[in-house]
């Protein structure tokens, strides 16, 4: 076996061919290890909310809140039933979506979630805290701003009002935060207030219900979507957060792992391209190991290790540079209700593991075939050469 | 030999190495233009907006609906430019079958949503039979859609919604032509009527989700918009007018930053395409050191020596950028596009590199060609004939 420190010493000596190939090898890790990190983004986002005692109900037919419709009688209906807490148990919600116009003077609108909950609906989630300001008083036009979006919309900070209908402004009283769940996307006023802004007293959105465990859910769900006379369709509150953040999770986490699979084969050509020079610069030492008694396998190994670490090194240096990523905060639009929701990249332990994986198989397989060809020569060849 | 025979005979002294790096080239030149066609067609439909149409919706929300009466009120603004309106009710069509992940189910006022919407184009004979009383459940639909559903003219289609409750039963009686290349062809359209008298659709009864304007003079549009507003002003519904383009853009305008991100990324793959170009001529300059310093040596000025290296690094960029090219438009126009538009059309019904993104490429590898040779070859020009002729290796 051929010492390591021979490869890594010789990676030190070609100091610019090393760092030129790590670099580009740290590139290709940084978008690689960017797009687990939006993708942990969005399981931190939409997978923290939610608490697994709570049942989200909307109508059966709709994909989210925002299209769901339940009349008042169906939101009586839903208490009482089993495994429901007795009480308070059941909240109804009004979901909606208003165009904000941003506040960085570009004039760009987008969409903004808006929910009206009763006084309950606070206490529903105890991972909310007000940071600044304070709760909105029940039954006013007072609103509470998610973190995330607060000052990215003209009107939304502490102060500001907007419309929800002619002469019907809300007044920004807060700003929440929700353990960096997707609730810090939205804007949370009173149910009532809202919904008669809207129009829309007859019924809610969608409906809370808090169950006496968790493991009443399912008799739960059993005992509301068998009801035929209300066709609802009942679901966990953190598997339907989750499920809103799918399809927006998964195009983009997608889309970002597929431009890396691209750019890992140029840089895997890269890192052929500098091995092949390695061995070719190196093949009268590659003759006198031979000579000293070295096999063939060692010197594939040997190379094969060369290029492992020097992707490696590419690797760390990635993984350290996307390590800034999660001061970063990306408003992506939640495909279900076209409503903006910002999150923040998110380092796991384990895209860092994956990104050196991805590194080190870059390596192996771009210093395969130059390692072959080194583990091919000659030794009287090359020493005479 | 001459210098051109030189250089020629350098750029393939190491066969194997120069052809990787082409092939790296080709693959960055590849890469970028994937990027770019991504950012690009997702814009596309925007881009061709109608530059005289204006589109009319609820100020507060796109979920919220305007009275039907509005509808008149800005046919009424005929001395003001505008020229024709129609209206369209938002369905949320989902197949029940699930063939078909999202397609868009558009109620709207048969009477004058194609002449509005004319890049839709469908048979007069077709038209004028949606348009009988006894047609009230007609569709018109799009091609891509009528495959999905496996329904020809004359066929019936039911089709649920994520809005209103229960199956809705539709009779096909036109597939809609597309005039320009980013009309969507997966568009359920039918008869705003048959929506609002259903009892399903009591929400949206004598409702409409927004309008369509045509206006005479695209140029008038910022004008024409501000009229409409005003006349809503004081009204409880206020509208919100505004260009196609801007109407289309709002749907996805949290996008913009994620668009942004694929603008960084595809820089990134320029980057990474530099730094392998550089690597390489740097290698090569380093193992002809010696052979420089006899050039020099003999007579050959610093400027040959630098433009060889010059040379040899924009002529690997630009024959690399090249190949990219040609595999650009044989890979993504020939075979990716056609499939990520017959499978993946709820989100590209469009898939084909522009021209100017491929010309983009090509220019950007050249571009690359000189920033990857420049360093090589100002230092390799700037050694002493006594140091280069020193180094042996």
């Amino acid at each position: 076996m051929v010492p390591v420190q021979y490869n890594v010493r010789s990676l030190f000596v070609r100091k610019v061919t090393t760092s030129v190939t790590a670099i580009g090898v740290g590139l290709v890790v940084f978008v690689f290890a960017g797009a687990l990190m939006l993708r942990e983004a969005f399981e931190h986002a939409f997978g923290a909310a939610g608490r697994p005692d709570v049942a989200v109900v909307i109508r059966k037919g709709s994909d989210n809140e925002l299209s769901s419709a339940i009349t008042n009688a169906d939101l009586d209906r839903l208490k009482g039933r089993t495994g429901v807490s007795p009480n308070g148990g059941v909240i109804g919600e009004v979901v909606v979506v208003i165009a904000g116009e941003r506040s960085d003077g570009s004039g760009a609108m987008s969409n903004v979630l808006v929910r009206g909950t009763p006084a309950e609906g606070f206490t529903f989630r105890p991972e909310m805290k007000v940071v600044e300001g304070r709760v909105p008083k029940p039954g006013t036009g007072e609103v509470i701003v998610g973190r995330a979006i607060a000052g990215r919309f003209n009107g939304l900070s502490v102060g500001g009002t907007f419309d929800l209908r002619h002469n019907r402004p809300l007044t920004v009283v807060g700003v929440f935060t929700a353990d960096g769940g997707s609730y810090e996307s939205e804007v949370w006023g009173d149910v009532d207030y809202i919904r008669h802004a809207l129009g829309r007293e007859a019924g809610v959105s969608s409906a809370r219900v808090h169950l006496n465990s968790p493991s009443d859910f399912d008799s739960f769900r059993n005992d509301v979507e068998a009801d035929k006379t209300m066709a609802m369709k009942v679901a966990r509150e953190p598997d339907y957060l989750r499920k809103q953040g799918e399809s927006t999770a998964s195009f983009l986490s997608g889309m970002g792992i597929a431009f890396a699979i691209m750019f890992s084969l140029a840089a895997m050509l890269g890192a052929a391209i500098t091995m092949n020079g390695a061995v070719a610069n190196r093949s009268r030492e590659i003759g006198t190991l031979r000579a000293l008694g070295f096999s063939r396998f060692s010197i594939l190994t040997s190379f094969v290790l060369e290029a492992l670490v020097l992707a490696i090194i590419g690797g760390v240096l990635g993984s350290v540079c996307v390590l800034a990523l999660t001061f970063v905060e990306v408003p992506v639009i939640n495909f279900q209700t076209f409503s903006e929701i910002v999150i923040r990249f998110h380092a796991a332990p384990s895209v860092f593991v994956k990104a050196l994986i991805f590194s080190g198989v870059m390596g192996l397989i771009g210093g395969l075939i130059p390692a072959i060809r080194a583990s091919r020569v000659s030794p009287v060849e090359a020493m005479r050469a | 030999m001459n210098l051109a025979t030189y250089a020629r005979r350098n750029l393939f002294r190491r066969r194997g190495r120069t052809i990787l790096t082409m092939c790296a080239v080709a693959l960055a030149v590849l890469i970028f233009c994937v990027i770019r066609t991504i950012v690009a067609e997702w814009n596309a439909g925007a881009d061709a907006a109608a530059q005289d149409r204006l589109a009319i919706r609820h100020k507060v929300s796109i979920t919220m609906q305007l009275p039907r009466h509005y509808v008149d009120d800005v046919r009424s603004m005929q001395g003001q430019g505008v020229k024709a309106v129609s209206f369209a009710n938002w369905f949320g069509a989902k197949d029940p079958k699930e063939r078909v992940p999202f397609f868009a189910g558009f109620a709207v006022d048969q009477n004058t949503w194609f002449d509005v919407m004319d890049e839709m184009q469908v048979d007069p004979a077709a038209l004028a039979d949606w348009k009988k009383p006894e047609n009230k459940n007609g569709a018109i639909i799009g091609d891509q859609l009528a495959k999905a559903f496996n329904v020809k003219v004359g066929d019936k289609m039911v089709v649920t919604s994520d809005i209103y409750p229960g199956d809705w039963d539709f009779k096909v009686l036109g597939i809609y032509t597309p005039l320009r290349r980013t009309v969507d062809r997966n568009t359920l359209v039918f008869r705003w009527d048959y929506l609002t008298d259903d009892p399903r659709a009591t929400f949206s009864k004598d409702q409409v989700g927004w309008m369509v304007a045509r206006v005479d003079d695209p140029g008038k549009g910022p004008d024409i918009s501000k009229a409409i507003d005003a006349k809503f002003a004081e009204k409880d519904d206020q509208t919100l007018t505004m260009s196609e383009r801007a109407f289309q853009l709002g749907f996805l305008g949290g996008f913009s930053a994620v668009l942004r991100a694929f603008d960084l990324v595809s820089l990134g793959i320029l980057i990474v395409m530099v730094l392998i170009l550089a690597n390489t001529i740097a290698m090569s300059a380093r193992e002809r050191t010696h052979e420089y310093g006899v050039l020099r040596a003999i007579g050959f000025p610093p400027g040959h020596i630098l433009g060889f290296i010059l040379g040899e690094s924009v002529l690997v960029a630009v024959v690399g950028g090249a190949i990219g090219m040609l595999v650009t438009m044989g890979l993504i126009n020939g075979m990716i596009g056609p499939f990520i538009e017959e499978n993946m059309s709820s989100l590209f019904p469009y898939f084909s590199t522009p021209m100017r993104v491929i010309l983009t490429a090509f220019g950007a590898a050249v571009i690359v060609g000189i920033i990857a040779g420049i360093v090589p070859a100002i230092l390799a020009s700037r050694l002493k004939v006594t140091d280069a002729l020193r180094r042996l290796d």
